[in-house]
């Protein structure tokens, strides 16, 4: 009898708020500074065109970190994330051609502009599913970069060639930081924001009612979870990433135009989460690292091997593909599962 | 007055191809359930040979005999190896592999033909018809892509309402454990029908190239029309297929002719997302339940 | 010699044994019942025997021949016939293709012809209602289409799950009497699952029952019949 007392004493976690999820919260935010500071360091001692790899792996992860949570965690199929991007770079670009706008000021509009966009299309999708889902963002992803062409706006918007984007200088206190650092030191911080806010998304309520209902939509409706509200939500959470992703894109490259977003770039980003692991913010990171240097790799492959223009210009793609379809054949139950086994089978 | 003959003709002309590649969609959607996201792609493998051989041999039929027969080949190829595996795992599966498909295919297509876009040479003259004085926007190239979609849809009907094959098919498609059941071999009658959606894609792939330059990327808006156009007329009809691609053809022509071709692809987005807000089965709707 | 002979066969969904060292043998022209309550397996044995689910172990012998590890499309064509819980009529097709289609594998088109002829003599509600689509037929009507077009394809074996489900009385009377019948006039081997045991045992040769994928009794029909206490056991009467 006193047996059973004492573990009924002992079982239940305090509630209140620096239980569970607070020593969760603090641990991201350990590793996210962590993550920053060594990035950071590293930047030091790299010559300014590995930081500038570094640094278009930092905004990928952005984009990357929101579709993994959109797809694999929601179970909403999209195909253009790459087109949000672009909402936020052109943003952006807007905002910095008058200057005078702080960029942290402008990061945040960027983010919240392509946020509301994604409650639009996020209640567009709440109601479609599977095949659908993907033709209807597929058709987003080609048609919305098609709007800077279009006659009304072809001024504004700067038509094929896009708009300048005008930079901003580093703050006097850090006169002596070269301007690739800086972009860097940007770029990982709101990285490591990114992924912190995600990861305690990921282990909350939410991220518990969007794998419920990922896994068995009608179950989840009837234990009364408000399915479509959710799925709204995961489409504006991932249209915010991607947002900051574009904006820092913009930020970056100094420039916004439709040729940075083309249907392969929402595809090359599926392909990144997909292979890192969807539903996986590790694998967010994972995937983008590859995006970035699997084409300098096969170009250097190339050279070696002497191979032509042709072949190791269309070389990464041809990876990407290869590597979608054979991880989807090698991992029928789904790459999560198929990595969680490993794991498992590793430990 | 005029001009609007001539929006519809081209709405015609161009609406055909679009209920091409519709068919090819809902042919594999009718026996996979699944929604073949490489189709721009693997039409541009096809086209891409007939390019080849027409380059050799300087035989415009020769190329079009050449590329139905890559669309061939490569449909029953890529049902066997790639997309069998995935025909009963959840949708998203099959969603990625068919993407990864149409990355692969249109890299492959860079690797041998390159990036430069190609002119590819019509079956017929391009200049529209006489009709009195004037010259319609309607030419024998477009008269021949009228008839020779018009001739695949009646081919393709005789073979599934009236070959023992066909009725395999539309058996295996409807209910395939039954037809397993029943001795029909339903793998390969998967296979056919990927096979046979290729060869119509192929078709629609050659007749729309002369008006476009051929190059990897080129198919990935006609991927776009033509699944506005398969879901405007149904994923499970092959009729509203065809119905679709017209009416999509005639819309977005008088889109274009009154407001702009700029607007195209965005007037094709906003005609798919009201369809499948408003009436997500299409016109011709069946009365197919979802599945719990 | 047996037709069908099943020797300790085990089927199982991981953890679970559907079906756990069944014996079975059919001799030919013979109607063998197999009853038991819902779950005890009787499915399973039909849809292992034809193809549709892999045995863990044990053996399955249709005239000799081990099948258990033949694709279902093979196990038809040694003349095994199946008709599914439910009937498995496709509705989408007219009645004339729903009995083609189970006779297309033969690849003899008049032979075809000949056979459906026969069927549509043995059941006339099916001749005259030939080219209408199956799902404007009543639920009888659905039985004798899932019956007529296993006929079409010259079966050996043929093997029916539940027929009599959601039929009313008379008509599975009637049912039971065209099964009969074809044990007579064609020299049939059947295998009937049911759950309406008395209407089975009516017919039926010999009599199998399963409870919970086991063979608990494998007598004559007739001695089934007469033994209460079997009887109240495992089929409620």
């Amino acid at each position: 009898m006193t047996h059973v007392q004492e573990s009924t004493k002992t079982s239940v976690p305090e509630s209140t708020g620096t239980g569970v999820r607070g020593s969760t919260l603090l641990r991201h935010l350990a590793v996210g500074v962590v993550a920053v500071v060594v990035v950071l360091l590293l930047s030091t001692v790299l010559d300014p065109y590995r930081n500038l790899q570094l640094t278009n792996v930092a905004y990928l992860v952005c984009a990357a970190a929101g579709l993994s949570v959109l797809t694999g965690l929601s179970g909403q199929i999209s195909l253009g994330q790459g087109a949000l991007m672009a909402v936020g770079a052109y943003v952006t670009a807007l905002l910095l051609q008058d200057g005078g706008w702080p960029l942290p000021l402008v990061l945040i509009i960027a983010v919240v502009v392509t946020a509301l966009v994604g409650v639009l299309v996020g209640a567009a999708a709440a109601r479609l599913r599977g095949p659908y889902l993907a033709g209807a963002t597929l058709a987003f992803a080609i048609g919305l970069p098609a709007l800077a062409d279009y006659r009304g706006l072809a001024s504004t918007l700067g038509g094929q060639n896009g708009l300048v984007v005008l930079s901003p200088a580093p703050p006097e206190w850090l006169a002596e930081v070269s301007f690739d650092r800086w972009q860097l030191g940007i770029s990982t911080i709101a990285a490591a924001i990114t992924l912190v806010l995600l990861g305690n998304l990921v282990h909350s309520r939410f991220g518990r009612c969007w794998r419920a209902v990922r896994d068995d939509e009608v179950a989840a409706q009837l234990a009364g979870l408000p399915v479509a509200r959710l799925q709204i939500v995961a489409f504006v959470v991932s249209a915010a990433c991607a947002g900051l992703g574009g904006a820092l894109l913009a930020f970056v490259n100094g420039l916004a135009a439709p040729g940075a977003f083309p249907l392969t770039l929402s595809l090359q980003l599926l392909a990144a989460v997909v292979l890192g692991g969807l539903g996986t913010l590790p694998g967010a990171v994972y995937g983008s690292f590859l995006l970035v240097f699997l084409p300098t790799w096969s170009a250097s492959l190339a050279t070696r091997l002497d191979l032509s223009r042709d072949i190791y210009a269309n070389l990464p793609l041809a990876v990407y593909g290869a590597v979608l379809v054979l991880v989807m054949l090698a991992f029928p139950s789904g790459v999560q599962g198929g990595i969680s086994r490993l794991i498992r089978r590793i430990r | 007055m005029l001009r609007f003959l001539n929006l519809t003709l081209g709405g015609i002309g161009t609406g055909v191809v679009y209920a091409a590649v519709a068919l090819a969609l809902v042919l594999i959607w009718r026996s996979t359930r699944i929604v073949n996201f490489a189709q721009g792609g693997m039409m541009m493998i096809s086209t891409f040979v007939a390019w080849s051989v027409i380059d050799w041999t300087g035989s415009y039929w020769l190329g079009l005999a050449a590329a139905l027969f890559a669309g061939l080949i490569l449909g029953a190829v890529v049902e066997r190896l790639v997309i069998r595996p995935v025909e009963n795992a959840p949708p998203l599966n099959a969603v990625i592999v068919t993407l990864g498909l149409l990355v692969f295919l249109q890299a492959m297509a860079g690797m041998i033909w390159g990036g430069e876009p190609r002119s590819f040479p019509p079956a017929f003259g391009i200049v529209g018809f006489k009709l009195g004085d004037t010259r319609l926007l309607f030419s024998p190239s477009d008269l021949f892509a009228v008839l020779a979609v018009m001739v695949v849809m009646v081919l393709l009907g005789l073979v599934f309402q009236r070959t023992a094959i066909g009725l395999q098919m539309r058996a295996a498609a409807f209910a395939p454990e039954i037809a397993r059941v029943l001795g029909v071999r339903v793998g390969r009658t998967l296979t056919l029908g990927w096979a046979l959606a290729a060869v119509v894609g192929a078709l629609a792939g050659v007749l729309v190239a002369p008006g476009s330059f051929v190059s990897p990327n080129a198919f990935d808006a006609i991927l776009v029309f033509g699944f506005t156009a398969a879901v405007l007329g149904g994923l499970d009809s092959p009729a509203g297929a065809v119905v679709g691609g017209l009416i999509l053809g005639l819309l977005l022509s008088y889109l274009a002719g009154y407001a702009g071709s700029d607007v195209v692809t965005l007037g094709a987005l906003a005609i798919l997302v009201s369809v499948l807000l408003i009436r997500p089965n299409g016109l011709f709707a069946g009365s197919r339940g979802r599945q719990i | 010699m047996s037709l069908l002979s099943v020797s300790d066969l085990t089927v199982g969904y991981g953890p679970v044994r559907a079906l756990a060292g069944v014996n079975l043998e059919l001799a030919e022209g013979t109607i063998t019942a197999v009853l038991g309550a819902n779950g005890a397996g009787k499915t399973t044995l039909l849809r292992t025997i034809n193809g549709l689910l892999r045995p863990r172990s044990g053996s399955v012998r249709v005239a000799g021949q081990e099948i258990s590890r033949l694709a279902v499309e093979d196990v038809v064509r040694l003349g095994v016939a199946h008709v599914p819980e439910g009937r498995g009529v496709i509705t989408e097709l007219t009645v004339a293709e729903n009995l083609r289609l189970g006779g297309l594998w033969r690849r003899d088109p008049a032979d075809l012809r000949a056979a459906m002829r026969e069927v549509y003599a043995l059941f006339e509600p099916l001749g005259q209602r030939r080219e209408q689509p199956a799902a404007t037929l009543s639920g009888g009507e659905r039985q004798m289409l899932a019956l007529g077009r296993a006929l079409v394809s010259r079966p050996r074996l043929l093997m029916l799950d539940e027929p009599s489900l959601g039929l009313a009385s008379r008509i599975t009377i009637e049912l039971m009497a065209v099964v009969r019948r074809l044990r007579a006039d064609l020299g049939m081997t059947v295998l009937l699952v049911e759950q309406n045991a008395r209407s089975a045992l009516s017919i039926a040769d010999r009599a199998v029952v399963l409870n919970v994928g086991r063979v608990v009794a494998d007598e004559t029909a007739a001695v089934l019949a007469t033994n209460d206490t079997l009887r109240h056991t495992y089929l409620g009467f």
